[in-house]
């Protein structure tokens, strides 16, 4: 439900874990001994470049996503706890938009504004991918469901994390290794705060 | 706003595979993860799971036999 247990294996398979299987249809294929058909997608994007300009690039189209995902979620939530838990993550999404910005400029991109900077993340953005409305339908959450709309988000900010931290490996740049590297740690306390959220549901 | 396509392949089984998994190798041989909150493990898990709920995850990999199999809901 909400992809978690998928990101969960990506993760493990992405940290050299060898055997990891994502049981389709979780828990719920287990209690009634059913089958569901597997939910797999997707490539990964950073096979090939690894110019930081490009990490950056990437990370900002990423956060971007992320910030669309908690409007359009913050509008849609029934819950009254849930959105306003999705406005305040939508912010701070923009903040890690602002930050990433301001690294690239210091890689030698003083010139480079804001602006400028969004065109380059939105063409790279255009590439590929899912709009919200897609990614949404993808997982087809119950949206009048707490539960369910957080689980997503859980899912969603464990791709983050797990991005970050992958990408932060593979900058030989200092500086935009931290940057990465902190974001990471702030999708980590996002994480962390769903799960309460979670729990308290 | 389009999304990346960031996700990594990874494979998923169905029930029938999962139990076949489980039966070829002896329960002692896989590692069962659950990945929900412990409410939700409370409410009913797969026998002999362990609970790592998603966020703590990146934090505690070492927890995880790498030599077994690790199947995941």
């Amino acid at each position: 439900m909400g992809g978690r247990s998928r990101v969960a294996a990506q993760m493990l398979s992405g940290k050299g874990f060898k055997n990891v299987y994502n049981v389709a249809g979780g828990i719920k294929a287990w209690q009634s001994r059913t089958a569901v058909g597997p939910q797999d997608l997707g490539v990964d994007v950073f096979e090939g470049s690894d110019a930081p300009e490009d990490v950056l690039t990437v990370a900002y189209s990423l956060e971007q996503g992320l910030r669309a995902f908690y409007l359009t979620m913050g509008e849609k939530a029934e819950n009254a706890e849930v959105k306003a838990l999705f406005t305040k993550l939508s912010e701070i999404e923009v903040k890690h938009m602002e930050s990433i910005v301001r690294t690239y400029q210091k890689l030698g991109h003083a010139q480079t504004t804001g602006d400028q900077f969004e065109g380059m993340a939105k063409k790279k953005a255009m590439e590929g991918g899912l709009t919200t409305e897609e990614y949404l339908d993808l997982f087809k959450p119950d949206l009048s469901s707490p539960v369910e709309v957080v689980s997503l988000a859980m899912s969603i900010e464990a791709q983050a994390l797990d991005l970050y931290q992958r990408m932060g490996d593979r900058l030989s740049s200092e500086a935009a290794r931290a940057v990465v590297l902190k974001i990471a740690d702030e999708e980590k306390a996002h994480l962390a705060s769903l799960g309460r959220l979670m729990e308290s549901l | 706003m389009k999304w990346l396509q960031f996700l990594r392949p990874a494979d998923s089984i169905d029930y029938q595979k999962t139990k076949e998994i489980i039966d070829d190798a002896g329960p002692d041989e896989v590692t069962i993860l659950d990945v929900r909150q412990p409410n939700e493990y409370k409410n009913g898990h797969i026998p002999g799971a362990k609970l790592v709920p998603l966020p703590e995850l990146p934090d505690r990999l070492l927890e995880i036999d790498r030599e077994k199999p690790v199947l995941v809901y």
